[in-house]
């Protein structure tokens, strides 16, 4: 198996504007030319603020949308054109956590249903293989038994972010894209998923691509980091490069309006 | 001096399930020319106390006891149209969320002028225009006499929140609140902000009570904090004092929870606050 698990070149994602009937569409480089490569079992960020193209590079990493132009090769094969079973073999090992723990989970099925979906859909799984390995999962991501039968609104953000998690595992995936998974979630809770996540990625040898404008989060959590500016990238170098000695003007920007605490 | 003295409040929210003491027995108080921070979780009863000063409880809400002193004057005994006259003019508020606090089908002139209207009636038209306009300069908005007649979509996030600025400084109020100002705006915003927030307490001597989760925004813009957990303050302090030396478990452990970079080890695991903790049952620290 090869050490490189995404190589992306010259992705590109425009969205065009309609101005009028007789004018030229707006076009809108929400991406234009980004290329970088997601290491196997490396914690990847990609950062930048509000509008900066991060979710929508995670959107074509997951094949939600498709791009204008370029490439995204995972594990040598270019996933822009695959259809099929083939992509189906894809999204089982390419899976997401969503930041928004609320709206990301169907408030009428219960918990077990949730996290036993995706093996229900995509395996051939008995009733009780599913169950027994939804309750084996519930139990890594630190949830109790008896919380099976219960359903997501009896549940804090935190837990709900845990039933997320649990979910994107169920597949054995080798990637997980985590889409500023922390960031709806207050402080305390906030240490508590990312605990979470370093763990299981050292136990189940996950490669992460975690998106987040969070700067002090992503400098704890990351071995490269990726900075996108306006669509393009800034920057990208391993963690220490971009923290501890930032080349470009935007990354030194970014990096100097962190609030911190210097005691 | 102290411009707002809030004591012993309470203020319950009732329901068929039981009683929520969101905020109870709650006291502190914010000298003239200070910010003083509230810090806490969601549901710790932050933003209530907010609530509770500006008389924005409504039921099932109740405050169930206690005084807010504004410069001597109970609050919680005046009449509607008394506290009408409080709010927006000697006391006003900033809201979290730039986008939906201001109306999207008023100018933003408009929007900082009403509260010239209602709290500055000696003013005839051309001189509130001219002071809007002037406030619209104070917060840092570029050509404000265009930016007068803008409707609210056509601005970014960051000058949204400047104009919210804008239409709470409006009347030069003696205690600004601020709900969560920086939280939806993105980190670079986020500074600039808190430093016109700082610029504007330093020239016009407002009182300022500010209301985050975000320590490391406390750090930058705080003379003293409150720490609430569930209702209840647990610690109380100069935010020098308490950032050099927490004393309470659980403003330690809130402080451990946070990844610092250049201090905590990267990939390391973080501190928790611990759920099964009932920090309510070690004693205040109070300084």
């Amino acid at each position: 198996m090869s050490d490189i698990v995404f190589e992306i070149t010259d992705l590109k994602k425009h969205y065009e504007i309609n101005m009028g009937l007789f004018k030229k569409p707006k076009v809108v480089k929400a991406l234009d030319n980004i290329s970088f490569e997601v290491k196997r079992g490396e914690v990847l960020s990609i950062v930048g603020e509000s509008g900066c193209g991060k979710s929508t590079t995670a959107k074509l990493m997951l094949k939600i949308e498709e791009p204008t132009g370029g490439e995204i090769l995972f594990e040598g094969r270019d996933i822009t054109t695959i259809e099929g079973d083939d992509l189906k073999e894809y999204r089982k090992k390419v899976q997401i956590i969503f930041q928004d723990p609320y709206s990301s989970l169907n408030p009428r099925w219960k918990v077990g249903q949730i996290i036993g979906e995706p093996l229900a859909l995509n395996t051939s799984m008995s009733k009780k293989e599913i169950r027994d390995r939804v309750l084996y999962l519930m139990e890594k991501v630190g949830m109790e038994p008896d919380w099976y039968d219960r359903y997501p609104h009896q549940f804090s953000g935190g837990q709900r972010q845990r039933i997320g998690i649990a979910r994107a595992l169920a597949l054995n995936p080798e990637i997980i894209v985590c889409d500023e998974p922390v960031s709806a979630l207050d402080v305390s809770i906030q240490a508590q998923v990312l605990n979470l996540l370093l763990d299981l990625q050292e136990e189940f040898s996950l490669t992460y691509v975690f998106i987040s404008h969070d700067l002090s989060v992503v400098e704890h959590i990351s071995d490269r980091i990726v900075v996108m500016y306006f669509g393009e990238i800034a920057e990208q170098g391993t963690v220490e490069e971009i923290f501890d000695n930032p080349q470009h003007e935007y990354t030194q920007k970014l990096i100097g309006a962190i609030p911190v605490i210097d005691i | 001096m102290n411009i707002i003295e809030v004591k012993n409040l309470k203020t319950y929210f009732y329901s068929d399930a039981g009683v929520n003491k969101a905020v109870d027995d709650v006291s502190f108080s914010i000298p003239e020319g200070k910010t003083v921070c509230i810090v806490g979780e969601s549901g710790s009863g932050k933003s209530i106390s907010a609530m509770s000063i500006m008389g924005l409880i409504d039921k099932p809400g109740i405050i169930e006891g206690g005084e807010i002193l504004l410069e001597g004057k109970d609050l919680l005994k005046l009449s509607d149209s008394g506290m009408r006259s409080v709010r927006g003019g000697e006391v006003s508020m900033i809201f979290q969320e730039p986008m939906t606090s201001l109306n999207p089908s008023y100018t933003v002139g408009y929007q900082i002028d009403e509260s010239l209207k209602l709290h500055q009636k000696h003013l005839n038209k051309k001189e509130r225009f001219e002071k809007v306009v002037e406030a619209l300069e104070l917060v840092g908005i570029p050509d404000p006499r265009e930016k007068y007649r803008e409707y609210p979509f056509k601005l970014s996030g960051g000058q949204r929140q400047r104009v919210m600025i804008a239409v709470a400084m409006a009347c030069e109020p003696r205690l600004l609140i601020a709900d969560e100002p920086t939280t939806a705006l993105d980190v670079t915003i986020q500074a600039q902000v808190l430093e016109l927030m700082k610029k504007l307490q330093r020239d016009k001597g407002t009182s300022m009570l500010f209301i985050t989760h975000d320590l490391a925004v406390v750090y930058q813009i705080a003379d003293e904090v409150v720490v609430m957990y569930r209702g209840h303050i647990v610690e109380k302090a100069s935010a020098k004092e308490l950032f050099a030396d927490p004393r309470h478990p659980y403003t330690k452990a809130l402080l451990n929870s946070i990844p610092t970079p250049g201090k905590t080890v990267r990939k390391s695991r973080l501190d928790t606050v611990d759920d099964s903790v009932d920090y309510l049952s070690f004693p205040k620290e109070i300084r």
